[in-house]
């Protein structure tokens, strides 16, 4: 899970270019949209793309993904019982 | 005002206006699903071309996309009396992406790929025309933005005659854009309905000749183009502030001083997205427009982009000719909390002037009035030229920075310059770092301009206008390798976005909160008289008192310039 998170961050900071930003600096708890990141509905997508990139989860839109985009770690727990690769 | 000398369409649903005009009457549409389309993985609803269609369109050493414009344009031709070849005879092309499907994912493909300018002097020089062409980008409202271009260009006396030619085909790059959006319907799209799921794709072409109401020629019958109005609502790259306040600024600009009760329908931009339509119904209930009928004709043609705002206008025109209110195919139940008359059913008026409504990605909204009552010209008129000031001037190539002609020491190059300059000279704005080259460099060079200016209160009605060459070139090979790479399909929204040239506009009016009009103009080859013209024309032709413009280019990573200025009357 650890292994996980780290990832996912280093994923999710390469693809929303967030430059300056190290895994070290996101709280895996910490809201990402609003405070937190401050990431808007573009970077929601944009996740979403991660996830059937990256572990094959496949989400419809972002209206779906609102409870599991909550922060890094309910993200984590989502791929975590859902990938496919 | 200027009037409309003739028009076409060249759709899926058929080659002429009357033909066009009958299918919808007849309820047909030509929206249907694709399966693993030009390699197009997902399933997707769409109006597009059959082959049979693309075969018999096709003109002999042009593109898809050219032969479809060549076609529209010489069809309007046939039915009007003007000297193509004129200097006093501009041609303005609406269209997002022109030639985009030529665009392959390897640097061999690119010798078939045209920049949009390029593309527009072909398809000139097809007919002969003289002038420098001008390409109008500005997302989905490209062929308001256009007309309008027609309208201020014809009445502050640049010319005589106008051909706007609103046009996008549908391929891979596009449909992947929106796929990343996930802003498609997985069926037919269904406009202001409760039910509605998101937009459909679709392709087609529309031409419109325009010329003087001053000509001495009888123009009773005909049908003008009263007046417009673009704005931009500030809020959001790609989704519409929910009070509609963008849309309704350009409604009460545009109807200033004319009678509701004359329109016999708003013609809406209609997307059946979630968020399109819920803020024009809001937009229009404030306008007192609620019981005005709404056109939306997105569920026979889908979204034709560049098109879109030409060919709506186009059937409304030709159905008003003969009383009649299409309707509206897709609608069953309304799902939008503005009040707003809306009907699937087919509805009768004998009033004749309309309003066509639009809005787009990076916050700009358009409107646009026309009308077939000679009588009433609130609001026009010959165009009272301004002369606008230089206020302060930026000039930043991919090695030099210089302002109001300083020259200001930098370090490093290319992009990297662009970010030492935003950390060491501009205020923080974290979006800066999710912006591709081309946004960065336009973003730079703007907030110079307003760090120099250093007004106490920001003019929000300040207009940003800028011209190039190169379109997106550079995130367009970048999202063509998210879709056609060896990592498979994934098209990437956040690259995606910057697609569209007119997105540097939407975030530099987010920035600094201007609300004044956003547009996007791509030229073939850097042309000051004629940028001069179009900046004058919006000046003289609109309530705009202060301006950002100038052109901003970027072909490579390392390789761009911005040189743009403030200008004020």
């Amino acid at each position: 899970m650890e292994d996980l998170i780290l990832t996912l961050k280093q994923q999710i900071i390469d693809a929303l270019n967030l430059e300056g930003v190290t895994p070290e600096d996101i709280d895996d708890d910490a809201p990402l949209f609003g405070d937190g990141l401050g990431l808007d509905s573009i970077d929601a997508l944009e996740i979403i793309v991660i996830l059937d990139k990256y572990y094959g989860i496949k989400l419809a839109n972002a209206s779906e993904g609102k409870a599991i985009f909550k922060s890094i770690g309910s993200i984590a727990d989502y791929i975590e019982k859902h990938r496919t690769k | 005002m200027i009037r409309v000398l003739s028009y076409s369409i060249i759709s899926p649903l058929g080659e002429t206006v009357g033909q066009n005009y009958r299918a919808l009457l007849a309820g047909r549409s030509a929206l249907a699903p694709y399966d693993n389309w030009h390699g197009v993985p997902d399933r997707f609803v769409a109006s597009l071309f059959s082959r049979e269609q693309r075969e018999k369109l096709a003109v002999n050493g042009y593109s898809r996309f050219e032969s479809l414009a060549i076609r529209a344009i010489e069809d309007a031709l046939s039915r009007a009396d003007v000297d193509i070849r004129s200097p006093r005879t501009l041609f303005v092309l609406s269209t997002t992406k022109a030639n985009v499907e030529e665009l392959g994912p390897t640097e061999a493909r690119d010798g078939a790929y045209l920049a949009p300018g390029s593309t527009a002097r072909k398809i000139a020089g097809y007919f002969g025309m003289t002038n420098d062409p001008v390409v109008v980008c500005n997302a989905c409202i490209s062929g308001v933005t256009a007309q309008l271009l027609a309208d201020r260009m014809i009445e502050s006396g640049y010319c005589d005659h106008a051909v706007v030619c609103g046009i996008d085909c549908q391929s891979l790059f596009e449909v992947a854009v929106f796929q990343s959006f996930k802003s498609l319907s997985p069926e037919d799209c269904r406009p202001f309905d409760i039910e509605r799921r998101g937009l459909n794709l679709g392709e087609a072409a529309s031409a419109v000749i325009f010329g003087r109401c001053d000509d001495g020629k009888d123009g009773a019958g005909q049908w003008k183009l009263v007046k417009g109005c673009l704005d931009n609502d500030a809020y959001h790259l790609s989704a519409p502030s929910p009070d509609g306040a963008g849309t309704l600024a350009v409604i009460s600009g545009t109807l200033d001083g004319w009678d509701r009760d004359d329109l016999a329908v708003v013609s809406a931009h209609g997307t059946a997205t979630m968020f399109n339509d819920q803020m024009e119904s809001v937009a229009l209930e404030r306008a007192s427009l609620s019981s005005v009928p709404v056109s939306a004709l997105k569920g026979y043609y889908g979204h034709t982009f560049g098109a879109a705002g030409v060919l709506e206008a186009v059937l409304v025109m030709r159905a008003l000719d003969d009383g009649c209110i299409l309707p509206v195919r897709g609608f069953d139940e309304i799902g939008v909390s503005g009040r707003i008359s809306i009907s699937n059913r087919e509805g009768r008026t004998d009033k004749s002037s309309f309003l066509k409504i639009i809005s787009g990605f990076g916050g700009c909204n358009g409107a646009l009035l026309y009308s077939k009552a000679l009588a009433k010209t609130a609001g026009s008129g010959a165009a009272v030229k301004k002369n606008p000031q230089t206020v302060h001037s930026v000039r930043l190539t991919d090695s030099s920075l210089s302002i109001d002609g300083r020259n200001i020491p930098v370090e490093q190059s290319g992009k990297a310059m662009l970010t030492w300059i935003y950390r060491t000279m501009l205020t923080d704005w974290p979006k800066f770092y999710k912006m591709d080259v081309f946004n960065r460099l336009v973003y730079v060079a703007s907030q110079l301009l307003v760090r120099e200016e250093n007004a106490a209160v920001p003019d929000v009605n300040r207009a940003l206008v800028f011209f190039n060459r190169s379109s997106t070139i550079v995130s367009d090979r970048k999202h063509i390798s998210t879709i056609c790479g060896g990592d498979g399909f994934f098209p990437s929204p956040s690259l995606a976005i910057f697609t569209l040239p007119n997105i540097t506009a939407g975030e530099v009016a987010i920035r600094n909160g201007y609300r004044g009009e956003t547009s996007f103009y791509i030229l073939d080859e850097r042309n000051e008289r004629l940028m001069g013209n179009i900046v004058d024309a919006t000046f003289s032709c609109s309530d705009v008192s202060s301006m950002i413009t100038g052109w901003v280019d970027c072909s490579a990573e390392d390789t761009f310039e911005a040189d743009i200025r403030i200008l004020t009357i």
